[in-house]
């Protein structure tokens, strides 16, 4: 019956003239347009700084038994640790669990020993990572003088391979690498929430002042006003896209390896994504209060359970088939291959960009068949 | 031929229909004809299904029962013609920030109006309505009357054969409400019709066709005289006369309906068969003075309520 109604003709002239319409409304809305200017910086201080794991006033012993010196000078260069410097394991251990210290690191020539609090898991894994980073730097120091003995020959060539990725990596600083993967993901985070929110809000207007129910009883079809949005719509995404990409790359330093083009790409597919989502979810809201309302049932979980903050390996096994079906999953995994790895088009191809399509095109099809149904 | 025929069918044509809203019944067993080339008029009190039905003619709503046909279509194929539909909703469906010339635009452009025709059509109807000089304010800057006037100029912009308006001169100051009218009838001198909802009886007067709605039947149709007779409303003739009393006597004896006599004003009240009555009554008798009173719409239809 609802097949019967659908008025499937396609006409791009009436798209076009929904899309203008979309563009000369929400242009002449300034402060949205100042709001997805602005509120990707606000979010990428908020996220990229707060949980970036940079963490001062750690208090942290030091047992030196010799035989690390250069993990040790790692340590005492993390201006951010406050190091005690401790006679034996066994008072460290005393402090530690008492409370007065956040751990220890014993260095004996054998064997390095992490003591850690591990009732404050970040405290816990930002000494683990400063430890284990020092302690890669020193492998690196020891390979790399190895390799500068003769006798090592070709053997040497391939582990010097391995030297030079170690090094790399250790370069973004572990700051910054937080950062890193945080960014690619407020941009995906921040051009959902805004399209989703500006489109559910359209559309409950359409409804509330009647223009709907006009459109209703006029040659266009629910095909062509859901198309009309997401190309009017795609304008603003793309602007705001741009200064989010702008702002992650030049201003928090976060590397552009692939095509911009294929980030903006991405992101292009996950705003038509949310509109159509918007779209559909107006249909249960009977204002623009209750379109608000929505926001911790559908925009929460996607922060919760992208994998961007928390890992999917950490989300409990009988949560993350959810994680696989929301789209800011794929849209800050793809975002981070091609950012962070330099990925292309087909390397996000599967399962990212073809997640990302079904999901636009599910939802677009129930935008389509709901417009109707409230009316009838 | 097919087209042929969809031409002198009535431009809107329903038998037995039916429709209810879970267990109450808006629409029941309406039948009615709209002919073409007419401003009719649907009458009714609140609640009696006028605007029910206004969305039953635009496919809007899935009816539960009867036949409905919308310029020669079946309801079911309607969308096939809403090019040739104007619909006016109670909501001024409108973008309130969009100006006026964007708002036309807009619709305009759903109906794929080429842009120099586009320009001719939203000059015009933007004199018509009397907004021509705010062609560039936004619509939500404008009074209530004024977006009633752009909600209409919007409906009109595709030239629709048949436009169905549900209350479309609420707020109009009547200057302008005349104005309105005297563009219905230029419509219908060129073959469209014009369905009107509204609750102003001046208003129905001026329709060619009324239909009286109530409880989601057609209680009553036709021209407003017809209902008027229909209700068995007669005009009235107030006679003063020097001896009152006498000659209503007299009136009587001749077969005039004698209403009242007002001894102390001289007045005698007669009530009409018809108007060439008048005539031998005043070989009759010589007033001082008299007066016609025509009954009213309001009058019929309430005489309709009470009969119903």
């Amino acid at each position: 019956m609802i097949g019967m109604n659908l008025k499937v003709d396609v006409d791009p002239r009436r798209i076009g003239v929904v899309a203008l319409r979309v563009i000369r409304q929400l242009k002449r809305d300034r402060r949205t347009i100042g709001l997805i200017t602005f509120a990707p910086i606000v979010l990428m201080i908020l996220f990229g700084y707060a949980l970036s794991g940079d963490m001062s006033g750690v208090t942290l012993g030091l047992v030196d038994g010799g035989g690390h010196d250069v993990l040790k000078a790692h340590l005492e260069g993390i201006k951010d640790f406050n190091i005690l410097y401790l006679g034996s394991e066994s008072d460290a251990e005393r402090l530690v669990s008492e409370g007065r210290l956040n751990g220890a690191v014993v260095l004996e020539p054998g064997e390095v020993r992490v003591l850690l609090d591990a009732t404050s898991i970040q405290i816990s894994n930002t000494i683990l990572a400063a430890a284990q980073a020092g302690a890669q730097e020193e492998m690196a120091k020891l390979l790399e003088s190895l390799a500068s003995l003769p006798s090592q020959g070709a053997k040497s060539g391939d582990m010097s391979g391995d030297v030079n990725l170690i090094v790399t990596r250790y370069l973004f600083g572990y700051d910054l690498e937080m950062m890193d993967t945080v960014g690619p993901a407020i941009l995906g985070l921040v051009v959902f929430f805004f399209t989703f929110i500006n489109a559910s809000i359209s559309f409950i207007r359409e409804r509330s002042q009647g223009t709907l129910e006009k459109f209703m009883v006029s040659p266009l079809s629910r095909v062509e006003m859901v198309s009309g949005y997401v190309l009017g719509f795609s304008l603003f995404t793309l602007l705001q896209s741009t200064t989010t990409l702008l702002v992650v790359t030049y201003g928090f330093g976060v590397p552009m390896r692939g095509n911009p083009l294929t980030a903006l790409a991405v992101v292009l597919l996950l705003g038509a994504g949310a509109l159509v989502l918007g779209s559909f979810f107006s249909n249960f809201a009977r204002s623009e209060f209750q379109v608000v309302q929505f926001i911790p049932l559908i925009i929460t979980p996607q922060i919760v359970l992208c994998g961007v903050w928390w890992p999917l390996q950490s989300v409990p096994e009988f949560i993350r088939p959810i994680s696989y079906i929301l789209p800011l999953t794929y849209a800050g995994d793809a975002l981070r291959s091609v950012m962070l790895k330099g990925a292309g088009v087909t390397d996000i191809l599967y399962p990212d960009l073809v997640a990302l399509g079904v999901f636009f095109l599910v939802f677009f099809l129930a935008a389509t068949l709901m417009l109707r149904r409230e009316v009838g | 031929m097919a087209s042929d025929k969809s031409a002198q069918s009535p431009a809107v044509s329903a038998r037995g229909v039916d429709k209810s809203f879970g267990r109450i019944k808006v629409l029941d067993d309406l039948t009615v004809d709209i002919p073409r080339g007419v401003t009719y008029c649907l009458l009714g009190p609140n609640g009696s299904g006028k605007t029910t039905f206004i969305r039953a003619i635009v496919g809007m709503l899935k009816l539960n029962g009867g036949d409905l046909t919308v310029l020669g279509q079946p309801v079911s194929q309607v969308q096939t013609i809403y090019s040739r539909i104007g619909y006016m909703t109670q909501h001024k469906a409108l973008y309130p920030d969009l100006t006026l010339q964007e708002n036309l635009e807009f619709f305009a452009g759903l109906y794929s109006i080429e842009k120099q025709e586009r320009e001719r059509r939203i000059t015009d109807l933007l004199d018509m309505v009397n907004l021509l000089e705010h062609r560039h304010r936004l619509a939500g800057d404008l009074s209530g009357g004024m977006y009633q006037r752009l909600s209409l100029a919007c409906t009109l912009i595709h030239e629709p054969e048949l436009l169905l308006l549900d209350e479309p001169t609420v707020g109009v100051d009547p200057r302008l409400r005349q104005t309105f009218w005297d563009y219905f009838d230029r419509l219908t001198s060129q073959g469209k019709t014009v369905l009107i909802t509204t609750h102003l009886m001046d208003e129905a007067e001026k329709c060619k066709i009324v239909g009286y709605m109530r409880a989601g039947r057609m209680t009553a149709v036709g021209s407003p005289d017809e209902i008027k007779r229909l209700a068995g409303l007669k005009p009235r003739l107030e006679l003063w006369l020097k001896e009152p009393e006498k000659d209503a006597a007299r009136l009587k004896d001749l077969g005039y309906e004698i209403d009242s006599v007002d001894i102390a004003e001289g007045l005698v009240r007669i009530r009409l068969q018809s108007h060439d009555r008048i005539k031998g009554l005043l070989e009759e008798v010589a007033p001082l003075d008299m007066r016609l009173k025509e009954p009213t719409l309001e009058e019929a239809f309430l005489r309709l309520s009470e009969a119903a």
